[in-house]
């Protein structure tokens, strides 16, 4: 038997899919800590910035500040989500010495990654859903009108590009991390303050030139801003920018989540 | 046939050589035991076999397939027993069979989960989960686990490893069973007595490297003696190259397997209504062991 007669049986599809559906159960399996945390999260960004302090805040011309802020909620609460669960199931995994069953296993390293990757994206887009129905019941009351996306394909196109990016760099994160720390450093010091400063809560405009150039480098503000020309029809970036430099950023994290899991350890802690 | 031959194998982390030109094949319908004390290189080898780590030099091949090369393909026909215990915190037994089937392409495998959960005594614990099981039944699941594709070869990193006796023999029961189908299986252990019953072939490896291997009844005739205890009527003063140990009128010889014990008896020359009682014990596989393990080749 070789690798070549193998893709003709079911080595292809049936350990992609098992894996697949191990992820997707998993973060079901827990849905306190993996939906409805992030649902209260932003229930809250929204009751505190959307309706009390956004009355006050100036963003884009004719749009409130409760509209600019729900597509940037819903890809912040998106990317967080895909990258949590990716890079915690896969420490969980290390930990439990369940990676040596992966390993194990007639799986390649596409099949891994693109399995993790679709079951934390099916989780960032759930809190994603969540979160803009979220939004919806505070639009509803502050607005007597519901929030209809402009360009849906748009909306819901970089969500995908997004939430797989994520979920890629949370693997690349946890196959290279030897700790739990390393992984929680990583989150808190580097991903949560380009998540802030992408312009979840603020539009460029509101900056001073230094922040913009700054900001300009940060690929996340891409990211949010596809989002924000879907719902909202207008961004700080023209789309067409933002779509390359997301499908650009989502290459460049699959090539290095490639790399980690031929490079990165399967030994568990 | 070989199912997994392992040729000049050496695996290095860093400056320290786990594995040292190791070469060994282990064949359809054989037990092979992989022996040594601890930090020896058993699991690096079995490591290297599964991909987890990549070896330094040398080729391992499953049906004649490179492992590095044909990964897919050497690891369908590869069950695997680690040596630690796997813990999965959010499912129960039948899930994790489930998912475990699944990796290897079977998915309408139920038959065969529920076959392997009664045969393994699982059946009443399948929605339990890990956490919740003792630690045999936890070395069950991870036999299941390995057995769910029906592999060709079957890797057993010390299975028996802080089991209790029933379980132990029941592991052993079932590798008696797959080796009569015909599954090629490599055992480590560091129960020698296990070894000796089970295996039909050892390798007896010592920091990284083989120092010896062959047939384990062979090797034991090879490695080590009879031990003739003569018990006497009336006690002798005796002096012989072979006695090793004398109390009152009982003496111990050491007789090499070359020797006919009755050629031995008459060079004695003991009278015969002089001797009350007469034992042999046959030479062991733990004596083979420490044997290689002191003093290196022979």
């Amino acid at each position: 038997m070789t690798d070549k007669s193998i893709k003709t049986q079911e080595l292809i599809w049936t350990p992609f899919l098992m894996l697949l559906s191990r992820e997707v159960r998993r973060f079901i399996k827990v849905l306190a800590q993996t939906i409805f945390i992030p649902a209260i999260n932003s229930f809250i960004y929204l009751l505190i910035f959307g309706v009390s302090i956004g009355k006050n805040i100036k963003v884009l011309e004719g749009i409130s500040y409760l509209e600019f802020l729900i597509p940037g909620l819903v890809m912040m609460g998106c990317m967080n989500n895909s990258f949590q669960n990716s890079s915690s199931s896969l420490l969980g995994m290390k930990f439990g010495r369940e990676i040596i069953d992966i390993k194990a296993a007639p799986l390649t390293v596409q099949q891994i990654i693109w399995a993790m990757s679709l079951g934390g994206l099916f989780r960032g887009l759930v809190v994603g859903t969540v979160v803009f129905l979220s939004g919806e019941f505070f639009y509803y009351f502050h607005e007597n009108a519901w929030l209809v996306p402009v360009y849906p394909f748009y909306f819901l196109l970089f969500c995908i590009i997004g939430g797989l990016a994520f979920t890629k760099l949370g693997i690349i994160v946890a196959f290279l991390a030897k700790t739990f720390d390393h992984v929680s450093a990583i989150g808190g010091f580097i991903i949560l303050p380009l998540i802030y400063l992408g312009g979840v809560f603020f539009s460029l405009e509101n900056l001073s030139p230094f922040w913009v150039k700054f900001s300009h480098v940060n690929p996340l503000l891409y990211f949010i801003n596809g989002v924000r020309y879907g719902v909202l029809g207008v961004s700080d970036v023209p789309v067409n920018v933002a779509l390359w430099v997301s499908l650009l950023g989502l290459l460049v994290f699959h090539l290095l989540a490639v790399w980690a899991l031929k490079k990165g350890s399967y030994q568990p802690w | 046939m070989a199912v997994l031959k392992i040729e000049n194998l050496i695996k290095d982390y860093g400056a320290l050589r786990a594995v040292n030109k190791v070469s060994f094949e282990v064949h359809s319908g054989e037990v092979f035991g992989l022996l040594g004390p601890n930090g020896a290189g058993k699991t690096s080898i079995i490591s290297t076999i599964t991909t987890l780590e990549k070896p330094t030099e040398g080729t391992i091949t499953i049906n004649n397939l490179d492992v590095t090369r044909h990964e897919r393909a050497t690891k369908a026909v590869t069950g695997v027993v680690p040596q630690e215990l796997v813990t999965h915190g959010y499912f129960n037994v039948e899930e994790i069979l489930t998912f475990q089937s699944g990796y290897y392409g079977l998915r309408k495998n139920k038959e065969k989960i529920h076959s392997l959960m009664q045969q393994l005594e699982l059946w009443s614990h399948r929605h339990k989960k890990i956490r919740h099981l003792s630690g045999g039944m936890k070395r069950r699941l991870m036999i299941a686990k390995a057995l769910m594709h029906s592999p060709q070869l079957l890797l057993l990193d010390e299975p028996t490893a802080g089991v209790d006796v029933e379980l132990r023999y029941s592991i052993w029961e079932q590798v008696r069973d797959l080796k009569k189908a015909g599954v090629a299986i490599l055992f480590t252990t560091h129960y020698l007595e296990e070894a000796e019953k089970l295996c039909d072939r050892v390798a007896i490896i010592h920091e990284g490297k083989i120092q010896k291997q062959g047939e384990t009844k062979e090797l034991v005739r090879k490695l080590t003696s009879r031990h003739l205890t003569i018990t006497l009527k009336n006690k002798v003063e005796y002096s012989h190259p072979a006695l090793i140990n004398q109390q009152d009128n009982t003496l111990e010889f050491r007789v090499p397997y070359s020797t006919k014990i009755g050629q031995f008896l008459s060079e004695l020359n003991f009278r015969n209504d002089n001797i009350l009682d007469m034992k042999i014990r046959e030479g062991t596989l733990e004596e083979a062991f420490k044997y290689v393990l002191n003093r290196g080749e022979m």
